[in-house]
């Protein structure tokens, strides 16, 4: 049985959306999951910028990832690298930055480029949340 | 040529009698002047440390103090032995045109030795609080992750029913606060000011590992692979906090030349007299014309307030001072190793 909730068709669990969180740190995806899981948010995660992007080119994700979570600092592919990827081939996916350092050019710089908002480790998880449905806002209001 | 400095004019030769404390730093000292030549040593005892030294810096060591009498190519004689009877002797007998420096006159020299040498473990401090400022990224990133940790637990422990979830989420906050408690450990022990005249036994291998997660805080170790080899037993008797610094020091250097990412290979070996530390990267290397003047004061490639120039200055200090030597190869392109040796007992100022 399928129904029609925030703009999608989703499966048969009641789902807000899905995100994506990126983080080289096992630690700080499980307490995000947390957050957002009680939320009602189907999670997944990437250890890093690669990985991401593997995940979002695989299977239904092209279509039906919402908001993407990214720290910057990690292997391989950063933050900033993924991000730029995610803009470029996929503009309606809302970003949210989650980074342990505040670096406030950095911040400027990727806000311009369209990200939501960029939060600064340790982040409370009401904060975390009101973020992530000002992004669902946003991808709603995006075309497909 | 080199227009830097100054054409030199022929070397002074120079004697040294007595090899005890004062005459081994004076040995240190006058022997990294290039003005001086130091032409041999001599000391009554023939177990005085600084012959031992005079050996390794492959100065002559003259048993017969006559020998350095009659030496025509003497031109001057520097007396520490602070003993009046060799003061008269030496006026006695010396060739005629010889400078003696004795009495008050090498004690002043002494002193300005020691001055020396206190100015030294300043700047060695300085350069270290400076270098501390770059930490300040990976340790904001270090101690703001377990603390996201902490809170997104503790959030979930308000409304946490199962009591095995409860115990087991707990558990992982007192550890995290454990890993961020390390941090600041580590930071202290680095930050503090070095006793330079205290030397312990240290594992070389055990202080290559607190040095690379120290590095951690002043570099971005993605991408990077890190290989160690390390043989048993790499101890010797040395300034722990000292080479805890040089070994950070070399370490971040050879990250923040693989900019791509590389391999660093931390390698030790150990002899009966002496155990060496190698540090390599497979990143930019260093010309070949450079390679003079990466232990010069102020020589840096980082743009300005990035470096302060005095790292590698202070290593060759540090690693001369317990008597040991430090190396470099390298290849542009290719990646540079440094190599320090150090004998395992060492004495210092």
């Amino acid at each position: 049985m399928k129904e029609f909730k925030s703009g999608f068709f989703v499966g048969e669990e009641s789902c807000n959306g899905r995100v994506l969180v990126v983080d080289d740190e096992a630690d700080i995806r499980k307490v995000v999951r947390m957050t957002l899981q009680k939320a009602g948010y189907e999670v997944l995660e990437a250890e890093n910028g690669e990985k991401a992007i593997e995940t979002i080119n695989s299977g239904e994700n092209r279509l039906l990832l919402d908001v993407m979570i990214c720290d910057i600092r990690m292997p391989k592919v950063n933050g900033i690298e993924a991000i730029a990827y995610f803009r470029q081939n996929y503009p309606r996916v809302p970003l949210i930055v989650l980074t342990g350092f505040p670096d406030t050019d950095m911040a400027t710089s990727l806000l311009r480029q369209g990200v939501v908002d960029y939060l600064v480790k340790p982040v409370e998880g009401e904060k975390l949340k009101a973020s992530v449905a000002r992004a669902m806002e946003q991808r709603k209001l995006a075309p497909l | 040529m080199n227009t830097s400095r100054p054409v030199s004019a022929a070397p002074t030769r120079v004697a040294i009698i007595g090899a005890g404390r004062g005459g081994t730093a004076l040995l240190d000292l006058l022997h990294q002047i290039s003005a001086i030549d130091i032409i041999g040593i001599h000391d009554r005892d023939p177990s005085a440390p600084g012959l031992q030294r005079a050996r390794d810096l492959h100065i002559p060591v003259v048993d017969q103090i006559d020998d350095l009498f009659r030496n025509r190519h003497t031109q001057l004689v520097m007396d520490v032995t602070g003993d009046p009877a060799m003061d008269q002797q030496l006026h006695r007998e010396i060739r005629p045109g010889v400078d003696i420096l004795s009495g008050s006159a090498s004690r002043v020299v002494w002193e300005l030795v020691r001055h020396e040498s206190a100015l030294q473990a300043e700047l060695l401090h300085a350069e270290k609080l400076a270098g501390i400022g770059s930490f300040a990224a990976g340790i904001t990133h270090d101690i703001n992750n377990p603390l996201q940790l902490i809170l997104g637990l503790a959030e979930n422990l308000a409304e946490e029913t199962d009591l095995h979830n409860v115990h087991e989420q707990a558990r992982e906050i007192v550890d995290a606060v454990k890993r961020t408690t390390a941090i600041c450990r580590d930071l202290t022990s680095y930050a503090r000011r070095s006793a330079t005249h205290q030397q312990s036994l240290v594992d070389i291998n055990s202080k290559l590992d607190d040095a690379l997660r120290i590095a951690r805080y002043a570099v971005g170790f993605q991408d990077i692979t890190i290989i160690k080899r390390y043989a048993p037993e790499a101890t010797l008797k040395g300034n722990p906090d000292e080479l805890l610094h040089v070994f950070v020091n070399l370490i971040t250097n050879a990250v923040q030349a693989m900019e791509h990412g590389g391999t660093l290979t931390l390698r030790t070996t150990a002899e009966e007299t002496a155990v060496s530390v190698h540090v390599s990267d497979t990143g930019c290397g260093i010309p070949p014309e450079l390679l003079n003047e990466i232990f010069e004061p102020f020589f840096t490639t980082k743009p300005p307030g990035k470096g302060t120039g005095l790292g590698l200055y202070n290593i060759k200090h540090v690693i001369h001072q317990l008597h040991g030597t430090i190396t470099v190869n390298s290849e542009v392109g290719s990646g540079s190793t440094f190599t320090i040796t150090l004998p395992r007992a060492s004495v210092t100022l």
